[in-house]
């Protein structure tokens, strides 16, 4: 799942849950369900690191990639 | 200098040459180049015109590797740099140019508003042609020269927003000769790449600002075409803000600036992040309803029951019933009692700071009466006032006795 799919996941999540009438069971399920992406998208984040490929085209169609360093 | 004496042609022509240049110093002259000669001897003899006038000007050949960039041909505006002298053995006097650039209003502006016209009226530029960029793009290629400040400026702007996109950096020359064919090729390479490899959601294309000469391969119509035909949504990202290209009037989005082609092509984590907290409290703020509407329905039900027990007959009711009521009412309160923990389990696992967990934890806070915001200096009360102290579950009105500070 990409970050912004867990987003829009968490957002339909926390809509339903503020709906009135859920069952108690369901409810906490939802509740849990909601956490966990949350901390999951919020650890992508603080995780990421950018990653730079410079791109080599040896033939038509053909590529390498090597790890571009900026320093 | 009136005097009687009579000057030879030789000393005439010498003086006007010495009284020219000293009296007149170093200077700018707009013009356009016509009677081009390039003598063996490697310099150049031109004449520079306007409207009404003309001057003889020559370019030694010393000079030259000055300003590459400038070829001179006729018909050329140019602004030239240089002082005036006299040719001696002819009486004429010429403008020495030490320095000559182009003069943007020239040939190379006609050039541009006439690529500008064809292509804007074969529809290049149309707003119905522009696509939009995806908000969430994975994979960003950049077409830009691998040393230059514009891929410094991208990096770091997708570093601090967006970390977690992947850049694929497609090399290429952005000014000289061979400028517009390597742009042209790698926004091919990249098409090719997004096709066989890997999609690629945004492509960047840029440099930093520069003259109307550095930035001429973004006003090629070959660099035009490869853009508008690019199949990945394009950001054109060339010089400051001032600068705009044919580049900049094909590509699906115009940034002024490469750090702001960076900017406009992801999401900024800042903004995500609060989107994520905002969730958050949502969430804890449904659940805890969703517990509080079942406790309440519960009580309600609980004493709508107790309730329709006529009084007479409650008042007689059989031992075993009152006992089975009580069990009833009790367990229901243990359930809502596990409940409640196990929602502030759940609660605790949120890095929200939540007013209230210093006050799970055991700490109370101290108000003065009419300030919304807890104490923090006991300096600010003396002795005889009233201070509130609150708990999670309830409050103490006390009066002080005494204060100290630590």
């Amino acid at each position: 799942m990409t970050i912004d799919e867990a987003l829009s996941k968490l957002e339909a999540i926390t809509k339903h849950l503020e709906e009135e009438g859920l069952p108690l069971e369901e409810a906490v399920s939802l509740f849990e369900e909601g956490i966990a992406l949350a901390a999951r998208i919020k650890t992508d984040l603080d995780q990421a690191k950018l990653k730079v490929r410079r791109v080599i085209e040896e033939a038509q169609g053909v590529f390498s990639l090597e790890d571009f360093d900026l320093a | 200098m009136a005097e009687d004496r009579v000057y030879s042609v030789t000393e005439l022509n010498r003086v006007a040459r010495e009284f020219l240049e000293e009296g007149l110093g170093p200077l700018w002259v707009k013009g356009e180049v016509s009677n081009l000669v390039s003598a063996p001897s490697g310099h150049l003899y031109f004449t520079l015109k306007d409207a009404e006038s003309e001057v003889s000007a020559v370019r030694f050949k010393g000079r030259a590797s000055l300003l590459p960039s400038v070829v001179l041909k006729d018909g050329l505006s140019v602004v030239a740099y240089g002082h005036l002298t006299v040719y001696e053995p002819r009486g004429r006097y010429q403008f020495v140019v030490s320095l000559l650039q182009g003069a943007g209003l020239g040939t190379a502006q006609l050039e541009f508003e006439r690529l500008k016209e064809k292509l804007k009226g074969e529809g290049l530029f149309d707003a119905g042609r522009k696509r939009s960029l995806p908000p969430f793009p994975q994979r960003i290629g950049v077409v830009t020269s691998p040393s230059g400040a514009a891929l410094r400026d991208i990096l770091s702007v997708l570093e601090r927003r967006w970390p977690l996109v992947e850049v694929y950096l497609f090399p290429s020359a952005v000014q000289g000769e061979t400028a517009p064919l390597e742009i042209v090729e790698a926004i091919r390479s990249a098409a090719t790449f997004n096709d066989k490899y890997a999609p690629i959601d945004v492509l960047i294309v840029g440099r930093g600002g520069g003259s109307l000469e550095d930035l001429a391969a973004f006003n090629d119509e070959r660099v035009a075409r490869a853009i508008s035909a690019c199949p990945i949504p394009i950001v054109s990202a060339v010089g400051h803000e001032i600068d705009f290209t044919i580049a900049d009037f094909v590509a699906d989005v115009r940034a002024p600036t490469p750090s702001a082609a960076a900017e406009l092509a992801v999401p900024d984590s800042g903004e995500v992040l609060s989107l994520l907290r905002t969730l958050h409290r949502r969430l804890a703020h449904a659940i805890r309803s969703a517990f509080d509407r079942r406790r309440r329905l519960l009580e309600t039900g609980l004493r709508g029951y107790i309730f329709r027990i006529p009084l007479r007959k409650a008042a007689t009711a059989s031992q075993g019933l009152d006992l089975r009521l009580d069990e009833l009412h009790r367990s229901i309160v243990r359930a809502l009692e596990a409940r409640d923990r196990e929602l502030l389990r759940l609660e605790d696992r949120l890095p929200l700071v939540d007013p209230r967990l210093p006050l799970r934890r055991g700490y109370c806070l101290t108000f003065t009466p009419g300030d919304p915001s807890p104490l923090r200096d006991p300096g600010r009360v003396s002795r005889g006032e009233t201070i509130e102290t609150r708990f999670l579950i309830g409050k103490i009105l006390s009066r002080v006795e005494e204060v100290s500070r630590t």
